[in-house]
């Protein structure tokens, strides 16, 4: 589902400290003998291959490698291949000045570029030939399975997102909440339509009806209204105004415009991270930010939602562990407070009910 | 669902009449059988598949329903009516006027399709356009009209192995690798793609494109340099031609037509004198792309469409060679290419193939579909991939067109 992004304000103010915390004080290099390590092993082969590739097409000499991406690879692994390049051709002998130096001028121009194909990876390396004719450029080529990205990290945590169906209606609704009283084994259910709360109890029977609060008008109605419910904060947030109530909000509520929350966040793309409806999760996994996104389709197709781990150095984010599917495009997508969960609400296609679901996000070998 | 092919027959067994004939065949029988082994011959019995045929009025109409003890599940439609030997114009109409719930749309028709409203949905581009020239007429064409001037470093290149004063058949394959090389110099892909193709497709300076192969880029298709061009003008120098190069294209086909137009005036720039002629498909067999009827047209070099029968690149290329080899280029020794396995392999091959110039890919199209606003589940096959029919379901609040049920 492609609108806006759905961070939570809360998220994304930290977010924004983190992000404004690591512009200043870490550097975005990584160093070659960092990287390397983190290749598995047939990558480390295949850089190997072209390596004994180039060394039989020319002779050990000053050669200035350039890496260029163009294709899925993210920054890091990019990086860690270059490195292990640079290092497989000074095992050959050859030379590799810094780049400002006075014999990187007379270098040999290499270019290894990371492609794509429908069957893996493949890695290219470019002997630049006859200066007038490019097809005569000696062209030496690896391939490598793009399942074998994984295999030497057995040990690694990987994510998996599990659906919890909770509730549907035929009515639109903006966001929902659970309440359990931890006195009782009694459960409420908040669900946030655009024009009030409506507040089920659990029986026997699944919820009930309880009550609803209408919400005031406080601002002029919008034709595609957002809301989202924060029982930490004790308030439901919408465009331009927000309501607080009692502390779980079952009760009446009064409402205030609210002052613009747009951050330097809303702008800030995360490489890696697709321009659909997506949050941040509480919690880690291999140490780095869960985050939770949707595909990029439109409100006529079904969509999915994918596990991230977002990197801080440097800033990305990678997808891990498998995508689960949806009947239908997620209109809504918060994070639950202190646990790994998301809220999503999706308009199930096929029978045009809305439904809400709680998506688990779990870390583990 | 609208088509422009007309089908005669949904028996495996008869030969199509032309390439779209046949491959909207495939498409329907793939509908109504219950499998389709790797020959590409269907297996079971007629019915056995998501669908069976309920009515059939050969090139006009066919009507299927859905078959309820399909063993994959019953398809979410009840049934599909599939008009043939629509016209381009007369498909789109009907899409606008909700008449039909999905029809083929040209390429070159997609984005202003896009632009008036209609949900389009593209594939990965899959469909190369290529010049192939026709061995057997140009061999003989060019043995008369090729000086084979060896000047300069451009006809060292250019004319390879083919050093000193060729004869006969040699001679006019050199005037044939020096005329494709020029065109291939002086042919704007970009503006091809831009203008003829609205955008839609990619310029193609290979043999697969970048995201089956990987390699596409090495083959760069950029538009043409002033370096190029000047380049391609000493080509042509080489060749004395005293008539123009005879340019075949399919006569039911506007965008070949277009693009064929637009290669005569770029060759124009590059001194090379081309004639487009419009060649009728009908009789030419199921493939244009054996370019039977082509040599017997007296065709030097011929459009040709290409649509990819896999997904793998070694797998496309094999059978892009065996048709060319089959068809155009037969007769050509292609025995010296190396055998596809390795991606080294392939991008070799390719180049091989390339290095003749009897082949100069130009763009890369994609296929495109138009599907009205109810038409939900709808994915644009692949190539070797069927009409995912069986799975599409239709919204029920919307509109119904008239004849899908």
């Amino acid at each position: 589902m492609r609108p806006s992004c759905g961070l939570p304000l809360t998220i994304r103010v930290a977010a924004l400290t983190i992000l404004l915390g690591l512009f200043s004080t870490v550097a975005p290099t990584v160093s070659h003998a960092q990287v390397t390590s983190t290749l598995p092993k047939t990558w480390n082969d295949a850089v190997a291959k072209l390596g004994d590739k180039v060394a039989a097409a020319m002779s050990p000499t000053a050669v200035a490698l350039s890496v260029e991406n163009i294709s899925s690879l993210d920054a890091l692994k990019v990086a860690a291949i270059g490195a292990a390049a640079r290092e497989q051709l000074q095992h050959h002998s050859f030379s590799l000045p810094t780049a400002n130096s006075t014999a990187a001028q007379s270098a040999v121009p290499l270019q290894l570029t990371l492609s794509e194909s429908a069957g893996g990876y493949l890695w290219v390396i470019q002997i630049p030939g006859d200066a007038t004719d490019a097809k005569l450029s000696p062209t030496m080529i690896v391939s490598v399975s793009k399942s074998d990205s994984t295999e030497d990290e057995p040990e690694q945590q990987s994510l998996s997102l599990e659906k919890r169906f909770e509730w549907k209606q035929a009515e639109r609704f903006l966001d929902f909440t659970l309440l359990k009283n931890p006195a009782s084994s009694e459960s409420t259910l908040l669900v946030l339509e655009t024009k009030r709360v409506a507040v089920y109890k659990s029986s026997s029977r699944g919820w009930q009806f309880s009550r609803s609060t209408p919400i005031p008008e406080t601002v002029p109605p919008s034709r595609d209204s957002e809301g989202t419910i924060s029982l930490k904060e004790g308030k439901i947030s919408f465009k331009g105004f927000e309501c607080v109530g009692d502390p779980d909000l079952t009760g009446v509520v009064q409402c205030k415009i609210s002052p613009p929350t747009h951050t330097i966040v809303d702008s800030t793309r995360i490489p890696g991270l697709p321009n659909s409806l997506g949050t941040l999760l509480y919690g880690e996994c291999r140490g780095e930010t869960i985050a939770v996104y949707t595909g990029e389709g439109d409100w006529t197709q079904t969509d999915f939602l994918q596990g991230y781990l977002v990197s801080l150095n440097p800033i990305s984010a990678v997808p891990v562990g498998d995508a689960i599917q949806v009947r239908g495009p997620v209109i809504s997508l918060q994070s639950e407070p202190d646990s790994s969960a998301v809220r999503a609400v999706v308009r199930n296609l096929r029978t045009g009910e809305y439904e809400g679901y709680i998506v688990t996000a779990t870390c583990s070998h | 669902m609208e088509i422009g092919a007309s089908v005669a027959s949904l028996d495996p067994e008869m030969a199509a009449a032309t390439a779209e004939e046949a491959a909207a065949k495939a498409q329907i029988d793939a509908l109504i059988f219950v499998h389709r082994d790797a020959d590409g011959t269907f297996g079971g019995a007629a019915g056995g598949g998501a669908f069976r045929v309920t009515a059939f009025e050969a090139g006009k109409r066919a009507v299927l329903a859905a078959n309820e003890e399909f063993r994959e599940g019953r398809p979410f439609v009840d049934g599909i009516e599939i008009a043939m030997g629509r016209g381009a114009h007369d498909r789109l109409v009907d899409l606008e006027l909700s008449k039909t719930d999905l029809t083929e749309i040209a390429p070159q028709d997609a984005r202003r399709a896009a632009e008036q409203g209609v949900r389009v949905s593209t594939s990965q581009p899959d469909e190369l356009l290529a010049l192939v020239f026709v061995s057997a007429n140009m061999g003989s064409k060019a043995a008369g009209s090729a000086s084979a001037r060896s000047t300069g470093k451009a006809s060292g290149r250019a004319t390879g192995q083919n050093t000193g004063q060729p004869n006969g058949p040699a001679r006019g394959e050199a005037a044939e690798q020096v005329m494709g090389h020029a065109l291939s110099l002086a042919i704007d892909r970009v503006a091809i793609v831009n203008f003829i193709l609205q955008k839609t497709g990619e310029p193609a300076g290979g043999l697969l494109p970048q995201w089956s192969s990987g390699t596409a880029f090495l083959f760069p298709a950029a538009a043409p340099t002033a370096a190029d061009l000047e380049h391609a003008k000493e080509l042509s120098k080489q060749i004395a031609a005293s008539v123009p190069l005879v340019l075949g294209y399919d006569s039911a086909d506007p965008l070949e037509q277009s693009v064929a137009e637009r290669i005569v005036v770029n060759a124009k720039e590059a001194g090379v004198a081309v004639r487009a002629q419009a060649i009728p498909v009908a009789g030419a067999g199921a493939e244009k792309s054996h370019g039977a009827g082509l040599q017997t047209s007296h065709v030097d070099v011929q459009l040709m469409r290409w649509r990819m029968t896999s997904p793998l690149p070694g797998v496309a290329l094999k059978d892009f060679l065996a048709r060319i080899y089959a068809g155009p280029l037969a007769g050509v020794e292609a025995s010296t290419f190396p055998e596809a396995g390795s991606p080294e392999d392939i991008y070799k091959q390719q180049r091989a193939v390339l290095n003749t110039y009897r082949v100069v890919p130009l763009v890369w199209l994609p296929q495109v579909y138009g599907l009205s606003a109810r038409v939900r589940d709808w994915k644009a096959p692949g190539p070797g991939e069927n009409w995912p029919l069986a799975d599409v379901w239709l919204d029920a609040e919307t509109q119904t067109p008239t004849g899908v049920q």
